[in-house]
């Protein structure tokens, strides 16, 4: 690097390849000095005059501002604020059309002027030596100084590069034709680019500081000259004329003859660029103190006779400006801003100067004819040589024009700088330029659309892979259950004799029954059918359907076996289950239903292929009402049965329910139940028993929820005020849930309660294992809402929740809904025999009693009647939907 | 109000490619003059024939594929084409020869491939070859100089020939190309690969009347003639001079090194820098921008690869004259050219 | 179309075997370059492609399928070569003028290609009309090149004719027009083939012309609905 510096003091220059020359015209308008326009009326400044992130806007509609105020606040590094241009009121602050070449609306602040032309507070910091850099930094960019060569790249952040900078290039080259604004700065501010320069210099400390000229401009060069003269390492280089030398790379190359490398700015390389109205504004933004609020503009073109530089404040309308200077209205069809090689044409008078507003030019026709129309591309290669990155224009053309878009970015169509060189020298007219762009565009539309497209497959697998784990685990948990179930169900021998006889009993009575059955069965078939869906529970119930109907298609030893198992299983799961009904064990859909209409038909028999379901299930039955008898004698209160139920709970938990400890717990259960029912207790059918014990159990429930109540339990009370909040809610948001339950595949993570019930209910019935297991979650949720609201975490709710699963709340309401859903099942089951409405309806408040054992909430059971309605309905409505699906 | 919207640059250097095709034929100008005076009126027919027959296939190609007529008819490419052909036949060459060869240039070798800009190989050349091969007799009956030439031949005999095959008295094509001692001439190159292969020296060859002092009567003021024109092309950037130095440097270059190896076998340089069609091909075939190489660089391999080959067939070919052959198998290697001599972008560092 | 419509629209335009599937261009080419020397190798391939077509598909069930063309190529070379000895016998100097092209059908792809993507997989019935039409296909595109390449090299049309035919045909020679410079090209091979690139551009001409009028006809068909509204109720 010492040696290049030694060099380009010595004034060695080099060359950038390609570039063209055309005609310069500069002598239109740099003859006369920088002049001002009047103020106009109002002024529209757009929010967005930098390459960075837009800014929050500091005023409203209707705020007086004086000249010089921000208009908007700098959030981040990258970002420069506005300020108004003159004092005024705030008009609108909407959309406007911008200073593009689409003319697309952007946010702009209108300031109406008041003519006064105020300015604020503004403190000059001449002695920016003493202040720390960071600080000096941030008056610039507080100032609102960015890149007016152009690009409006925010100034202050090239102050701060990685690498520490080596050379200041200040580019005063103005190589586009027509363009003079730079050139008029450097000859009568030329001291005060000095001055900017300086406060650079003490920000990057440089060792070279080249001010670049291109020869074009004798005067210009001849006051910079004189102006650094006495400096030592200030030096004046004049360039040869030729387009684009201007350019950041060009100039760089040109100066340093070092190369750019792909995907690195030049501070990388130790050169630090700025343009020479950027640094005048910076002179202006530290020794005086003022923003940025105006630039000098060349307004030129054969169109305008008073061609020549102006010093139009920020956000001034072309209009305004075109008013002012002598043109040729008539024939004035165009407005380019910029130059004619890279300016764009605006849309109408309305838009705005802004910070990049370096030349309005405004041609006659003659002057800059319009493009004649393409023709074949000759393969000349002038472009090539025409091309200052050395790229193959002619290659970029044809990939570009047959949208190979994959070609023309190995050919290198992103290092394109837009020069417009190639165009210029094309024989047959053909705009290479706007293929590039529009190429350009598209390839970057493709890639953000890549991107979405990523993100959104990266999703969707993730939730495929969660549900797939989630699903995963269930049959895992449900296997495991299941084994453990059997293996406990082998061990036990009194209670496989029990079975056995149970079951013997139970396949006499289906041998009555097989007429009535077949007609059941249809209907009993398409009740767990339509409340299907994808959950695990009916995977498991499947399962296990299929294990117990390959179980008893085998020899008859084998069947024995068997069927001592299913009874137990049956007994067990009529146990675990609060809600132990006549429907237990629904191992396949025809048995289960066939065994329910067993039991609820005393006099009919079903037809079945299943006659070891059916006697499992009659055991149950006559189980229940044994126990039921049983528990008249027992004294047992709410929290006893809450324990028994616990501890049945927690078994369940551990998956090692013993048929006696289940009976147990059921007699405990019934027990509560018959000691608050005394009607129940002299029931004669097991049906009947069962029945008037649920309703027992479901007016224990109310009760006990009304003892609760009083008692100061956190959890409880809060659940008990929410219950009589909102009973219905409550209801509604169990019926919701069911429904949500059963009509999407779910992805609610069951708590442990659902876990629970899942075990329990599988293979009992379909429709109640869900809405029970819906229930179950119901109340999870507002459990865990509720323990949020206490700031408990939800894995401690879930453990509370299971610890009071059988709070009297919880229970009112998954009876509730079990009861709806038998509801509706009988319902549907109406059609085909009317007697079983009675006995399954007297079956779900027996259910819902069972479930209230505990509590003897009488008042519940009302409730739980209104919320049976509803819950009728929904189940109803989600079947239909099954059905449909 | 809404302003008229362009894409930038919103100006253009004015050259145009129709400006270039005019270029490029007035660049002719000074060869086709010095023909017509070494061997007669013929070629100005022969021209009159081959653009006229070139704009009217072309015409009823881009009728026929329904593309705009006026634009690219009035590139003067169709005529730029017509003329090359006409240049490079013999100036008495039946009429349908002419019109045969532009008709397959234009419409089959240009057009079919898609028009302007998209044929690979060069149209004339491409012409050239196939009237050869068709019609080999007819293509190799050159006059001799006219100094030489026993019967005069004035502007009206000469179309009739072109027209009939007869002057105007009936002296037949083979007559006209007699000279004095009744053996037909033939071109230089033409004349020394004979000779060589019957085993006449080259020095011997040289006795011969159509050389005059090493170098072929007519022809070399012709090749001067063409090179004027393409140092015209040179100094106003039309061409660049990669192609045309490459050629000839190495076409030199190989016949020097022969000469120096074997001066009594072969021709010596100046003879073959100087004959046939090396500088007429050198500034004007070979510099067709459409079916020529593109890079810098690809455009010396191109050009040193079209001397070789021209030295390669004349040396050991089957025919004289080996340009148009060289430049066919020379257009095909072009996109391989192309792809492999791309230029270092900048800011890609050392590639 | 019946299955024998569909077979003969398929060998003798849609899928022939020179301008379509391209199979067989080197004999195609090089002995075009008369209609006599182009009719005579046609019908030898037609012959051939006929009699190979039968016999695979004849024995196509039982040649096992790992070997199968190496037995097809096989049974071409056994009716190539009848096919030779018959016109040595019969067509000598025809026979002598086509030279090699006549044993080298056996490299004909067109003959291969239809043993194996045709009679090893249908009926002798089917394969056999296939193998017909494919070799009057074939056969069509001989004659019509030779004949533009005989006219355009020579001026003359079925010159050779005797060849062939027998002493019956000498007069048959049809000139067409007389010149010492004939259009050398048309005779060798480079013409050959820019006459089969402009057949085959004629061709598919042709298949867009129709194209065009099957979907006007289409459209045609489909009838408007008629509307009734105040503006055209009479």
């Amino acid at each position: 690097m010492e040696s290049l510096l030694e060099k380009i003091k010595a004034g060695v220059l080099w060359d950038f390849p390609g570039g063209v020359h055309p005609p310069q015209r500069k002598k239109l308008s740099n003859q006369t000095e920088i002049s001002l326009l009047p103020l106009a009326e109002h002024y529209w400044v757009p929010v967005k005059q930098h390459i960075g992130a837009v800014n929050h806007i500091l005023v409203a509609s209707g705020d007086k501002v004086k000249k010089g105020q921000a208009l908007t606040a700098f959030n981040d590094k990258m970002s420069v604020p506005v300020h108004a241009p003159t004092s005024g009121t705030i008009g609108k602050i909407e959309p406007h059309v911008s200073a593009h070449p689409s003319g697309i609306p952007a946010l702009s602040i209108q300031i109406i002027a008041d003519g006064l032309d105020e300015w604020c507070e503004i403190s000059p910091k001449i002695h920016f030596r003493t202040l720390p850099k960071s600080d000096v930094i941030g008056f610039i960019q507080a100032a609102g100084v960015a890149g007016l060569g152009g690009a409006a790249f925010p100034t202050h952040v090239k102050q701060t590069p990685n690498q520490p900078c080596e050379i200041l290039l200040i580019n005063g080259v103005e190589c586009e034709p027509y363009i003079t604004s730079d050139d008029r700065v450097m000859r009568e501010h030329a001291d005060e680019v000095i001055h900017g320069i300086e406060v650079l210099a003490y920000i990057l400390e440089p060792k070279l500081v080249v001010i670049a000229i291109e020869d074009n401009k004798p005067e210009a060069i001849n006051a910079m000259e004189a102006a650094c003269a006495g400096k030592a390492n200030f030096v004046v280089r004049v360039l040869p004329t030729k387009y684009p030398a201007g350019g950041e790379k060009q100039i760089i190359q040109v100066i340093t003859n070092m190369e750019v490398p792909k995907g690195k700015i030049s501070a990388d390389i130790g050169v630090v660029s700025q343009n020479v109205g950027t640094v005048y504004a910076i002179y202006k933004a530290i020794y005086l103190g003022e923003p940025l609020i105006d630039r000098v503009v060349t307004v030129t073109g054969e169109n305008i006779e008073t061609a020549g530089n102006y010093r139009l404040p920020i956000g001034t309308p072309i209009a305004h400006v075109l008013n002012h200077v002598k043109h040729d209205n008539q024939h004035n069809e165009r407005v380019i801003m910029g130059g004619p090689m890279m300016g764009f044409t605006v849309l109408n008078k309305q838009v705005p100067v802004t910070k990049i507003t370096n030349c309005l030019l405004i041609p006659t026709q003659q002057e800059l004819p319009d493009a004649p129309p393409e023709q074949a591309c000759i393969r000349c290669g002038e472009c090539a040589d025409a091309c200052p990155a050395s790229l193959l224009p002619q290659q970029l053309y044809w990939h570009s024009k047959a949208k190979e878009h994959d070609k023309a970015q190995a050919y290198n169509l992103f290092d394109c700088i837009e020069c417009g060189a190639c165009a210029f020298v094309c024989p047959s007219d053909i705009p290479l330029v706007q293929y590039y762009r529009q190429t350009k565009a598209e390839i970057r539309e493709a890639n953000e659309e890549k991107i979405k497209a990523e993100k959104a497959k990266e999703r969707f697998e993730t939730r495929n892979a969660r549900l797939e784990r989630d699903k995963q685990e269930r049959l895992d948990k449900h296997k495991r259950s299941a084994e453990l179930r059997k293996q406990s169900l082998n061990t036990d021998q009194s209670a496989q004799d029990k079975i056995a006889a149970a079951m013997a009993r139970a396949k006499a009575k289906k041998a009555q029954k097989n007429s009535t059955n077949d007609i059941t069965k249809t209907d009993q078939n398409a009740e767990p059918n339509t409340l299907e869906n994808t959950t695990l529970e009916n995977s498991a119930v499947e399962k296990n359907a299929v294990e117990s109907n390959i179980s008893q298609s085998n020899s008859p030893i084998k069947n024995k076996a068997q069927e001592a198992i299913a009874r137990a299983k049956a007994k067990r799961e009529a146990k675990l289950n609060n809600n132990a009904s006549t429907e237990e064990q629904n191992t396949t859909a025809p048995p289960s239903h066939k065994v329910e209409s067993d039991l609820d038909h005393s006099p009919n028999e079903p037809v079945e292929a299943d006659p070891i379901k059916s006697k499992a299930q009659a055991a149950i039955a006559r189980a229940k009402a044994k126990r039921e008898a049983k528990l008249k004698n027992a004294d047992a209160t709410a929290t006893n049965s809450q324990k028994a139920s616990a501890s049945d709970s927690a078994s369940q938990k551990e998956a090692e329910p013993k048929p006696e400890n289940q009976r147990a717990a059921t007699l405990t259960h019934d027990s509560t139940i018959d000691s608050n029912n005394d009607e129940i207790a002299s029931t004669v059918s097991p049906i009947k028993l069962k029945a008037q014990a649920a309703i027992a159990r479901a007016k224990a429930k109310k009760a006990a929820k009304l003892a609760e109540e009083s008692k100061p339990a956190a959890h409880s009370s809060a659940e008990s005020d929410k219950t009589t909040l909102e009973p219905k809610t409550a209801a509604d948001q169990t019926d919701e849930q069911v429904d949500e339950h059963l009509q999407t595949s779910t992805t609610n993570e069951p708590t442990e309660i659902s876990e629970a019930m899942y075990q329990t209910e599988l293979e009992i019935d379909p429709i109640k294992s869900k809405a029970q297991a819906a229930i179950a979650r119901a109340k999870a949720k507002r459990q865990q809402k509720m323990a949020e609201q206490a700031s408990v975490t939800q894995p401690e709710n879930a453990k509370a929740e299971a610890n009071i699963q059988f709070d009297a709340e919880a229970k009112s309401r998954a009876k509730a809904a079990i009861e709806r859903a038998k509801a509706r099942r009988d319902q549907a089951n109406q059609l085909a025999h009317g007697g079983e409405t009675g006995s399954s309806s007297i079956t779900n408040t027996t259910t819902a009693s069972s479930l209230d054992s505990e509590s003897g909430n009488s008042e519940d059971e009302n409730a739980n009647q209104v919320k049976a309605a509803k819950v009728k309905a929904a189940l109803a409505k989600a079947k239909a939907k099954r059905q449909k699906s | 109000m809404s302003f008229k919207l362009a894409s930038s640059p919103h100006t253009r250097k004015n050259n145009k490619t129709a400006f270039v095709m005019l270029t490029v034929m007035s660049a002719c100008i000074p060869g086709i003059l010095t023909q017509a005076y070494f061997f007669g009126f013929g070629v100005f027919i022969q021209l009159a024939i081959c653009m006229s027959v070139a704009l009217f296939t072309e015409y009823a190609c881009l009728k026929w594929r329904n593309k705009p007529i006026k634009r690219s008819l009035t590139d003067n490419s169709a005529l730029l084409t017509g003329l090359l052909l006409a240049v490079s036949i013999p100036p008495l060459a039946p009429w349908w020869i002419g019109a045969i060869g532009t008709l397959f240039a234009i419409a089959l070798v240009k057009q079919a491939y898609g028009g302007l800009g998209q044929n690979i190989f060069n149209p004339a050349m491409a012409a050239y070859v196939l009237l050869l091969v068709s019609f080999p007799l007819s293509m190799t009956s050159w006059l001799p100089a006219s100094s030489l030439m026993v019967i005069d031949l004035n502007f009206y005999d000469t179309l009739s020939t072109i027209l009939t095959g007869y002057t105007s008295q009936g002296y037949s094509l083979e007559q006209l190309r007699s000279g004095i001692d009744g053996l037909t001439m033939a071109t230089p190159l033409d004349a020394i690969k004979t000779n060589l292969l019957a085993g006449y020296t080259y020095n011997e060859t040289l006795s011969l009347p159509i050389f005059d002092n090493g170098i072929g009567k007519g022809w070399f003021y012709v090749s001067l003639a063409y090179l004027v024109g393409g140092l015209y092309l040179l100094k106003k950037r039309i061409i660049k001079w990669q192609i045309p130095v490459s050629f000839i440097g190495t076409l030199g270059f190989l016949t020097l090194v022969t000469q120096a190896v074997n001066a009594d076998g072969t021709g010596s340089m100046l003879l073959h820098l100087t004959s046939g069609a090396t500088c007429f091909a050198a500034f004007f075939i070979l510099t067709d921008p459409v079916s020529a190489a593109t890079t810098n660089k690809g455009r010396l391999i191109y050009g040193a690869l079209i001397g070789f080959l021209v030295f390669i067939i004349r040396q050991f070919g089957g025919y004289p004259d080996a340009v148009a052959f060289a430049v066919l198998l020379a257009n095909m290697t072009v996109p391989l050219i192309d792809y492999y001599t791309q230029p270092k972008v900048f800011g890609h560092g050392d590639k | 179309m019946s299955p024998l419509q569909e077979i003969s629209w398929q060998g003798l335009w849609k899928n022939n075997p020179a301008l379509v599937q391209m199979l067989g261009l080197c004999p195609l080419l090089a002995v075009s370059n008369t209609t006599i020397n182009g009719l005579g190798l046609g019908l030898a391939t037609l012959f051939v492609l006929l009699g190979s077509n039968i016999t695979v598909s004849l024995v196509r069930n039982w040649v096992p399928n790992e070997i199968r063309i190496p037995v097809f190529v096989m049974i071409i070379a056994g009716l190539v070569t009848v096919i030779q000895l018959l016109m040595n016998a019969y067509t000598y100097a025809l026979y002598q003028t086509l030279g090699i092209f006549i044993p080298l059908i056996v490299t004909n792809c067109a003959i291969i290609g239809r043993a194996e993507a045709f009679a090893s997989k249908n009926n002798v019935k089917l394969a056999a009309w296939d193998g017909l039409m494919m070799g009057l296909g074939f056969l069509l595109i001989l004659v019509a090149l030779g004949i533009v390449r005989e006219v355009l090299g020579n001026g003359t049309l079925f010159s050779g004719a005797h060849l062939l035919f027998g002493s019956m045909a000498t007069h048959w020679q049809i000139t067409l027009f007389e010149t010492n410079e004939t259009f050398l090209i048309a005779i060798l091979p480079p013409g050959a083939f820019i006459a089969l690139g402009l057949l085959i551009a004629v061709k598919n001409k042709f298949d867009k012309r129709i194209e065009a009028l099957v979907v006007g006809e289409k459209k045609a068909k489909t009838t408007e609905r008629a509307r009734v509204t105040a503006d055209n109720i009479t």
